[in-house]
């Protein structure tokens, strides 16, 4: 009962149809409180249609959500009044400025926190009467964090927020979410960047044709390769002999799009395997990287394919 | 309702930062009303508008008890005298100087004619005098019989041929007068005839009351068929509305809002045509009273409406401004603004007939007195209504706040 009160959502055989194509097919997850929780997946593997569900912005077919408490079948408005969402894709009108922008929003609910406190939280206080047109990318993207968290939710989406920033920008959304985390907020997050997903979440879904494949913590879901270690290298000529050697040194060994990746339980004696049979075929190991597995190699190990294919 | 408050003030806030918008709500009505009145609005006054015309004379004989030559040149003399201080005169005449040759005169203004540099060019003829009288008493014929004035203008000057009509009508003076003067025209047994204009009130309306009521619901017709589609669909397409749709706000509230900021703009918007109208133009008409204000708001609502219906139907803002452009052209020709509709063809005039600006129009203008009553009061606002209740019918289940996948 108290891991129950510690739920801040549960989805339980969440289904949505397109005509014949399964968007997502029959999926069921908890999130816990004060948490963050990831979605991750190739393009098309149906995360944004669960997050629109979720947010409210289209009803599902099947399934049933339960949401601080509530058994829905559809979000309704007095649950996103509790709700804040960063879309991907959203926009502001031009020629409004970003103090109407975030008192426009803040009139849409019935509580909402001074305007002044929100632009202070995402760092926009020196842009309150700047227009929208005028922010740059990563001004943008606060504005919509901004925009997000004007009703102080406990419930937070987070689409792609750092798609299209630059790697400070990336840094400080991330501190954002971290803050937002220990504010005791939940958040659900969907990315395309692997570092993010693993310096951010605390729980992760892995979502592949409108299913859920894998869940659990980042860690427990990259313990499932083992003690393994990768030897990674680039290389444009490779035969089919050379890559079945190259998996007798380790564990297992893929090529991909000119990336071979090599699994070992045993870094060293693999690596001297590899650097001879390197000299002996005069095949560089160009670019070669050792690093331990990621959540691409757990999508990897999952489906053989990579998740940005 | 501080949703709806915020909604408004942001759309007002937009329409007024953007200078297409601006130009289109605001700038265009008044260019327009200013550009009618200053073309149409004076045609024809004594002391707005001025014709430059040359006269010759060429009868030089003077002798006899009616020296109408003299008379005839003197009309015209006096028309090119201004009658206030400070006003200009209906014409400017040009003679010719002392000694100088007749038809050397005639012909450099023939040519000031061709190059648009005079209006017209009179010529009384040889003989039009005493002569002239005599041939009247005896034969019986008028003047214009007897001695025929030549009028050179300028077919393709549109001063030329306001002059020609002017002319005619005082030579028209003219002719009366002489018949008069020989005995043959008694002003007593004329036809009375007055032109009044049928106004509230019994005032007199000027060109620019008659035009002010129609270009303030042509800018309602302009901001709700173009406007409001536009603003709703850009906002869609840039997916600006998107970020509503994630909040607890509704469609009616957007709409409720979105209404309350458009019909501000219209406000402001007719304020100033009113004012320009009023305070430039000298427009008599004041709007001050229920039933003018009720078809203002009948007119901007049902507009806002076609808006929203346009918005509601259109996949992209594209479409929706080919669709705005489609019904721009029926609703705005064929709803009496411009131009009577009784002697349109039957196919045409159910159009006229469906028309809600026919009947706004009509109303508008009935309720400021400026017109006759075509149809009853009861059915210039049922018919509005009709299309208001149609349009927000389809736009509440249509209006999508998402672009289509």
């Amino acid at each position: 009962m108290e891991e129950e009160n510690e739920l801040m959502m549960r989805v339980t055989g969440l289904k949505k149809y397109y005509g014949e194509v399964h968007a997502v097919d029959g999926i069921s997850f908890a999130i816990p409180r004060a948490s963050v929780f990831t979605i991750l997946g190739p393009n098309g593997a149906g995360k944004t249609t669960t997050l629109e569900i979720l947010e409210g912005v289209r009803g599902p077919d099947a399934g049933e959500i339960e949401v601080f408490g509530i058994r829905l079948k559809r979000v309704t408005r007095a649950v996103k009044e509790r709700m804040g969402v960063l879309l991907q894709d959203g926009n502001f009108e031009p020629y409004l400025k970003v103090k109407e922008v975030v008192r426009l929003f803040a009139s849409f609910f019935k509580k909402a926190l001074p305007t002044e406190e929100v632009l202070t939280r995402v760092a926009l206080q020196e842009k309150t009467n700047a227009y929208v047109k005028t922010l740059s990318g990563g001004q943008l993207q606060r504005l919509a964090v901004g925009v997000a968290l004007v009703n102080d939710p406990d419930l937070i989406f987070l689409d792609e927020p750092t798609t299209g920033l630059d790697p400070q920008a990336r840094r400080n959304m991330w501190s954002i979410i971290t803050d937002l985390r220990d504010q005791g907020k939940t958040i659900i997050l969907t990315t395309h960047y692997m570092e993010e997903a693993e310096a951010l979440s605390d729980r992760v879904c892995i979502m592949d044709y409108g299913t859920i494949i894998a869940k659990g913590s980042p860690r427990e879901l990259t313990s499932r390769l083992g003690q393994e270690t990768i030897i990674e290298f680039n290389t444009s000529s490779l035969e089919t002999e050379d890559l079945t050697q190259l998996e007798s040194y380790g564990k297992t060994a893929r090529e991909d799009g000119g990336i071979v990746t090599v699994e070992t339980e045993n870094l060293v004696h693999t690596m001297e395997q590899m650097l001879a049979w390197s000299r002996e075929r005069e095949i560089p190991l160009t670019n070669m990287t050792v690093r331990q597995p990621n959540l691409e190699d757990v999508f990897l190990l999952l489906t053989g394919r990579r998740l940005r294919e | 309702m501080k949703g709806i408050l915020r909604i408004a003030a942001g759309h007002l806030f937009t329409a007024f930062r953007e200078r297409v918008t601006l130009f289109w709500f605001l700038i265009f009505p008044l260019f327009l009303l200013t550009i009618l009145t200053l073309i149409f609005g004076n045609m024809g006054q004594e002391g707005e508008i001025s014709f430059a015309i040359s006269v010759v004379n060429l009868e030089s004989n003077t002798a006899g008890p009616v020296d109408f030559a003299a008379i005839v040149e003197g009309v015209f003399e006096e028309t090119g005298t201004a009658s206030e201080e400070g006003k200009e005169p209906l014409f400017t005449l040009t003679h010719p100087s002392d000694g100088e040759d007749l038809e050397e005169f005639l012909a450099r203004e023939k040519e000031a004619l061709r190059l648009g540099h005079r209006a017209a060019v009179i010529v009384i003829p040889e003989g039009f005098n005493q002569e002239l009288l005599e041939r009247m008493m005896r034969s019986g014929s008028s003047p214009s019989e007897n001695g025929a004035f030549t009028i050179y203008i300028n077919e393709g000057n549109a001063a030329s041929e306001m002059a020609t009509s002017i002319i005619e009508q005082i030579l028209s003076g003219i002719d009366r007068q002489f018949l008069a003067h020989v005995g043959r025209f008694q002003e007593e047994e004329a036809i009375p005839s007055e032109t009044l204009w049928v106004g509230s009130g019994g005032e007199e309306l000027s060109y620019v009351d008659f035009l002010l009521p129609g270009v303030i619901l042509m800018g309602f017709f302009v901001n709700g068929l173009f406007g409001v589609p536009g603003s709703i669909l850009f906002a869609r397409d840039r997916r600006v509305l998107r970020r509503y749709w994630v909040t607890p706000l509704t469609v009616p509230r957007y709409l409720a809002g979105f209404s309350l900021g458009h019909l501000t703009l219209c406000l402001i918007q007719f304020a100033l045509i009113f004012m320009l109208a009023r305070f430039a133009f000298r427009a008599t008409i004041t709007f001050a009273e229920p039933m003018p204000i009720l078809f203002l708001l009948l007119g901007a609502i049902t507009f806002l409406t076609f808006g929203f219906f346009i918005a509601s139907v259109a996949k992209t803002a594209n479409a929706g401004m080919a669709i705005a452009n489609i019904l721009n052209m029926p609703m705005m020709f064929l709803g009496g603004l411009f131009f009577p509709i009784g002697g349109l063809p039957t196919f045409l005039k159910v159009i006229v007939y469906a028309n809600p600006v026919t009947y706004l129009a009509e109303g508008l203008r009935m309720s400021l007195g400026i017109q006759g009553e075509t149809f009853s009061i009861p059915l210039t606002l049922a018919v509005p209504v009709g299309w208001i209740a149609f349009c927000i019918f389809v736009a509440s289940k249509r209006l999508s706040w998402d672009v289509k996948r």
